[in-house]
């Protein structure tokens, strides 16, 4: 892995504290937002739990400052309000965290299928995320239950129909 | 002798009071004339100067510097006047442009530096924004304070702070800074990072207690700086506009 490039705030100390002032508090939960995704991207992270007190995102460790959970959640709220989380349990521990939102995921693989003329044929969740053919769109690789979910919203749209297989799903794409 | 008393010599006196008042006026025109002769002389030197040396004004920032004192030197401001002989100079369009690219700058970057931005980083941003083109055209930080200083007459959203020591910070959000705002700017820009604390005030400006506190609340509350929870004994206050990490990595990333 490839250092990650933090932005100046990371090295900026009251950036770990939570601003009172509600347009620096913005700007601050911006930043975050951004970073967040970046970082998770960055180091191919889909999930994150608000207590994972080690990871560098959330502990500077040459400034000697911690996100603290609580700061975490917030952030977290806000990629929410945005498309870009989800919670995964009731306590809001541990998130799924979307580098893109379902919606664009949703749209990427559906362009990818009709560019390929895979319409009304049926695909496998695994052939989409990590097959072959996907090498050049931006969802390759993509987290499958992330996946599950963009296409579960593409079904609510008519444009597919998610099918039970024996342990994963497939996909019939209209 | 007899001391002259009666009519005639107070008469005489008169006279020769009249005489001397008389005298003192020529005297005062053909001054005048000659200083009206001298300034007239002057000007149209000055004019042939300006001409001459236009080009040399506009792109040599020393030139410039040394021009600028001149004039303020005799008291004529090249920026008042947009009309008559100095627009030969195109001076003020110098500046009137310099003026419209700061505010630009500053705008751009109010969310980041919560409306405060140092002399120094700014002419960077305008020299980096004025591009290739412009290359010859080099602007100094007297460039930035004389266009900064005319942008005031917009009222208080635009205006220049002197924190001390050849130090200047451009304030580009609407708002008075009061003194004791300033104060704790300047304390801020003294240290290495850009931060105060209560305490620092209370021992470098002789501040009290209270008045510590609410000096510092209200920076906070006007969103000039940022609060640090997690320093070792009390809060600090940052201000991002001194803060040496933003600009540093900036320039290299």
């Amino acid at each position: 892995m490839t250092d990650f490039e933090w932005p100046w705030e990371y090295t900026f100390p009251p950036f770990f504290t939570l601003q009172p002032h509600e347009e620096t508090r913005q700007q601050q939960l911006k930043v975050w937002s951004d970073l967040f995704l970046k970082y998770l991207k960055h180091s191919n992270k889909f999930t994150l739990n608000i207590n994972e007190q080690d990871l560098p995102l959330f502990h500077n460790e040459s400034l000697k400052r911690r996100l603290p959970p609580e700061f975490v959640l917030t952030i977290l709220e806000h990629l929410q309000r945005s498309g870009h989380a989800a919670p995964l349990d009731k306590r809001r521990q541990e998130w799924q965290v979307y580098w893109y939102t379902l919606d664009e995921y949703g749209n990427m693989v559906y362009e990818w299928v009709q560019e390929t003329g895979q319409v009304n044929s049926v695909c496998t969740i695994y052939e989409i995320a990590k097959g072959e053919n996907t090498t050049q769109c931006q969802f390759h690789g993509v987290d499958e239950a992330v996946l599950v979910n963009a296409l579960r919203l593409l079904e609510e749209k008519g444009k597919c129909e998610l099918i039970e297989l024996d342990d994963s799903h497939g996909v019939k794409f209209f | 002798m007899r001391r002259r008393v009666g009519l005639g010599a107070i008469q005489q006196q008169k006279l020769a009071a009249e005489k001397y008042k008389d005298k003192g006026t020529d005297l005062q025109e053909s001054q005048l004339e000659q200083m009206t002769k001298q300034m007239e002389v002057f000007r149209v030197k000055l004019e042939e100067f300006a001409m001459k040396h236009k080009e040399d004004i506009r792109k040599n920032s020393q030139f410039r510097k040394q021009f600028q004192e001149m004039c303020a030197a005799i008291g004529v401001d090249p920026l008042a006047t947009g009309k008559g002989f100095w627009s030969v100079l195109g001076m003020g369009d110098f500046y009137y442009e310099l003026g419209v690219q700061v505010v630009e700058a500053c705008l751009a970057a109010n969310h980041k530096t919560g409306g405060l931005m140092e002399l120094d980083e700014l002419r960077r941003r305008l020299i980096a924004a004025r591009g290739q083109s412009a290359v010859h055209q080099e602007i100094t930080n007297e460039d930035i304070l004389m266009a900064a200083k005319k942008l005031s007459i917009f009222g208080n959203g635009f205006v220049v702070h002197k924190l001390g020591k050849g130090k200047y910070i451009v304030q580009s959000i609407p708002g008075e800074l009061s003194m004791e705002e300033t104060n704790i700017l300047t304390a801020a820009s003294n240290t290495e990072q850009g931060f105060v604390t209560q305490k620092q005030l209370m021992r470098d400006l002789g501040w009290t207690e209270y008045r510590s506190k609410q000096s510092l609340d209200k920076v906070l509350g006007e969103g000039l700086c940022w609060i640090d929870m997690q320093a070792n004994d009390e809060p600090s206050y940052w201000f991002p506009s001194l803060f040496p990490g933003r600009t540093a990595q900036n320039s290299t990333g």
